[in-house]
């Protein structure tokens, strides 16, 4: 029994039934030979010499019928030769048995090896033991290490994400930011030095400045570097009282007798960080123009021009949207009826859920602003549409100061610093940008019901400036380009896409003249 | 962050060369940063620039005033710490061994930690959590936004949507990616955006009413959201899960059931007032004769203080004549 055979071809028994030798018997027999250094021989010799082999094969298929399944691609020949013998099939666990039996001896001698292993650590000290409990962690087992190696491989997101998120900063122009100092004693410093006037800061007198640096160091490098709000201290104001709860909103600002702030920047430092932002736009324009990584999004993403805001006055309840087409997102605020008296019109859940949503979007991303009891009948309205929640956005509502806002009863029974927007998926869209952005809006609350602007920058990121997106029950200061907004409050209509402007051309002529005839009917 | 270090450098030999003018002349226009996109470009989490993570109520000497009172007198009503330690299994049988055979119920219950892998679904259909909740009762639930989610499910229920009302929504938001609260694991690759924030379920079983029921609860005190601080860190469950429930009720009786492992080294401590049931709590002295005992002591209420009703948000008082 050839031994070496039968290691050989447990080793290599992949290799030999795969492509290129793909079973080929006569092939088979070169790279063993190969590999068992026979010395090289005539023709004549190679022809014996692979009959032996044959006769080898088949000597261990005798002992261990079914180890292996031959084809034969000869034409005829009722017994297989060895020319025209392939190997279909190679039962490894029957060879290794047969391996195994023929060396039981050695297997024998490399057991007791365990039992003295063993004995050597029960030689260790106690003390050793102990501290090699330390070094391993409270719950050591390999279990552990295993699972933070797959914790590990878990975390490691696909290339696609980091390139995704470095487009995203080349393609995001740099904004100014200053930082807002948080330090009391720096308010309290400059509120007797700044000249103030008509509720605005003017400016900060130098010398007088240097001196409060004595007491309060740090003082004036702070002033010169982050924002500040200095208190506008008015006869009426009572200190003690503290922060008024609307702060720059308040409308009582001549008797209002808590504290208001007044924010002040130097204009240098605004000067300053606005040309340190433009640099850095400049520099990455070069950039964003040779574009490599144009994944997800068209191929001439840097050079092909944003289109026009477009808007359409409607009431979103009664319109056509099939004049609109397709968008890959649409971003939803509706006046959701949540039983409270607000300053304006709100619609029936009915009316919202009953919306023809799924002429929009064949597959894509609907964002869904919703707040209280709106929250449940949004996720269900995102599933009745075909959607899936997978995200649910936080906008944490700031004041004037930076700080979240937790007073003034704005929730029924906790007060609410935050809104939330639902973000649902449609079908499998191989087209997003996924995870620029967090799920997470920091910023500050503005007129009644207006939105962050940060979310226009987050949707663009994440499918590119030209994928056409849809605000619904938008206002005028939602229109930006890039996004067609439809609502009862926009004025006028603006289109620019063609094939839009005709369908809607089309959409008023048969309202008109339905119109009509209902009237006519009358 | 580089032109953060060098704007003040360059301002000052700005204003030095115009020190003659004697002042720093203030910009023309209010200055709004934009955080997402500072996220973009540095890394750094929209939530690390809220300015009152510390001190919520920063500005408001009321508020920090009622925080403070309030805070001593849940510390002098308060049953001792109680720790259950117990398997998730053994939880459904025990709770109902309170119900039926112990009879004791809680005004207060709140399920669930910042972990993922939690059994709360389960949990709530295994038990008859009306009868171990009083009425009215005030039921919090933590989970991640996904297990949040998948509880809309109970509001098709009609028993539980009969039951229990969902009141608000919280959020709690961790300070980085380093914090132990990070959610990093619940970040499949389908998310369209990096979760950052663990949701809550408020909800009240019962009749209560904002205007008049000031002797249960205390609205408004607490907002619904809160984020991580350096004082949060210490613990497997951050304190202000327990403070905006104790804040909200006047109720002594609270009960935290956590249906899932947190792991040896993230060990749930034990909370004046509160009875912790979880398979990791760190003491396990649960005794119900003791815990009525204790709660005979301190009495179901906070009694009503005047110093706290002066001060605490009120709705406003609706004219009857008009």
């Amino acid at each position: 029994m050839n031994m070496q055979l039968i290691t050989y071809l447990i080793e290599n028994h992949a290799a030999l039934l795969n492509p290129p030798i793909s079973g080929d018997l006569a092939n088979i027999y070169i790279l063993f030979a190969s590999t068992s250094k026979h010395e090289s021989a005539g023709m004549k010799q190679q022809e014996a010499k692979l009959a032996a082999f044959w006769k080898e094969l088949k000597d261990i298929a005798d002992l261990c019928p079914g180890c292996f399944i031959f084809a034969s691609t000869g034409y005829g020949s009722a017994a297989l030769s060895s020319r025209d013998v392939t190997v279909e099939y190679i039962d490894i666990q029957a060879l290794r048995m047969i391996r195994d039996s023929m060396i039981s001896t050695p297997a024998e001698v490399a057991r007791p090896v365990r039992p003295l292993g063993r004995e050597s650590s029960e030689e260790l000290a106690l003390s050793d033991r102990l501290l090699s409990v330390l070094d391993s962690d409270a719950a050591a087992t390999p279990n552990k290490r295993v699972l933070a190696k797959l914790e590990h491989f878990l975390s490691v997101k696909p290339a696609s994400y980091r390139l995704g998120h470095e487009r995203a900063q080349k393609f995001t122009p740099h904004s100014k930011f200053i930082p807002i100092c948080g330090n009391r004693s720096h308010t309290n410093a400059l509120a007797s030095i700044a000249s103030i006037a008509g509720n605005r800061v003017l400016s900060l007198d130098w010398n007088q400045l240097a001196g409060a640096d004595q007491s309060t160091p740090g003082l004036s490098r702070c002033v010169q570097s982050k924002i500040h709000h200095i208190p506008n201290l008015k006869p009426q104001t009572d200190k003690t009282l503290g922060d008024c709860s609307y702060l720059d909103t308040c409308h009582k600002l001549s008797t209002c007798r808590y504290m208001h702030y007044l924010q002040y920047v130097p204009e240098s430092l605004v000067q300053s960080v606005a040309a340190r932002s433009r640099e850095l736009n400049d520099a990455e324009s070069d950039s964003k123009s040779i574009c490599l990584y144009t994944r997800n999004l068209c191929c001439s993403v840097a050079s092909k021009s944003v289109l026009p805001a477009q808007w359409i006055q409607c009431d979103v309840r009664k319109f056509d949207f099939s004049v609109l087409g397709q968008f890959s997102v649409v971003v939803a605020d509706p006046a959701w009826n949540i039983r409270m008296n607000l300053p304006y019109g709100t619609c029936n859940d009915s009316e919202l859920t009953d919306l023809p949503l799924e002429l929009l979007q064949r597959e894509g991303v609907l964002f869904l602003w919703v707040t209280g009891r709106a929250i449940e009948v949004g996720k269900e309205s995102l599933r009745k549409w075909g959607y899936e929640v997978c995200n649910q956005i936080s906008w944490v509502k700031t004041n004037q100061l930076g700080r979240t806002i937790v007073t003034g009863r704005t929730g029924h029974w906790l007060n609410h610093s935050k809104e939330q927007l639902l973000v649902g998926l449609k079908g499998q869209p191989e087209w997003l940008n996924r995870q620029c952005d967090v799920d997470l809006i920091v910023s500050g609350s503005r007129e009644t019901s207006r939105k962050p602007d940060e979310l226009y920058e987050m949707i663009e990121r994440m499918v590119g400036p030209h994928a056409r997106k849809l605000e619904i029950f938008g206002r005028d200061h939602n229109t930006r380009p890039g996004w067609f907004t439809i609502g009862n409050q926009l004025t006028g209509d603006s289109l620019c896409e063609p094939d839009v402007q005709r369908k809607y051309r089309q959409f008023l002529h048969t309202q008109r003249t339905s119109y009509g005839c209902s009237s006519v009917a009358a | 962050m580089s032109h953060d270090r060098t704007a003040p450098k360059n301002s000052i030999e700005h204003s030095r060369k115009r020190k003659s003018n004697a002042s720093l002349k203030a910009a023309a226009h209010l200055h709004n940063n934009n955080y997402t996109d500072h996220y973009i470009h540095t890394g750094a989490l929209p939530q690390k620039n809220v300015r009152n993570t510390d001190n919520p109520v920063e500005g408001y000497p009321n508020l920090q005033k009622l925080f403070r009172l309030k805070e001593k007198q849940i510390a002098n009503h308060s049953s001792a710490p109680y720790g259950c330690r117990l398997d998730i299994d053994e939880m459904v049988p025990t709770l109902k061994n309170w119900i039926h055979n112990e009879k004791i119920v809680f005004d207060v219950v709140m399920i669930g930690c910042l972990t993922d892998n939690q059994f709360i679904y389960p949990l709530l259909t295994g038990l008859p959590i009306d009868k171990l909740i009083s009425k009215p009762g005030f039921l919090f639930i933590w989970g991640s936004a996904q297990k949040i989610n998948e509880l809309t499910r109970l509001l098709q229920n009609d028993g539980w949507a009969k039951k229990f009302r969902k009141s608000e929504e919280l959020v709690f938001i961790p300070i980085d990616k380093k914090s132990p609260f990070y959610p990093g694991l619940d970040n499949d690759d389908q998310v369209l955006f990096e979760k950052m924030q663990w949701h809550c379920w408020m909800c009240i079983t019962g009749t209560v009413r904002r205007a008049t029921d000031g002797h249960l609860i205390h609205c408004n005190v607490d907002t619904d959201l809160s984020i991580e601080t350096e004082s949060t860190r210490k613990s497997a469950i951050p304190s202000h899960l327990y403070k905006v429930a104790e804040n909200f009720s006047t109720a002594t009786r609270r009960l935290h059931i956590i249906p899932a492992r947190t792991g040896t080294e993230t060990p749930v401590k034990v909370r004046p007032g509160w009875v912790i049931m979880s398979p990791d709590v760190m003491l396990n002295n649960f005794d119900s004769k003791r815990y009525r005992e204790d709660i005979n002591k301190v009495g179901a209420h906070l009694p009503i203080r005047n110093e706290i009703e002066l001060l605490r948000p009120k709705s406003p008082v609706q004219k009857r004549n008009s």
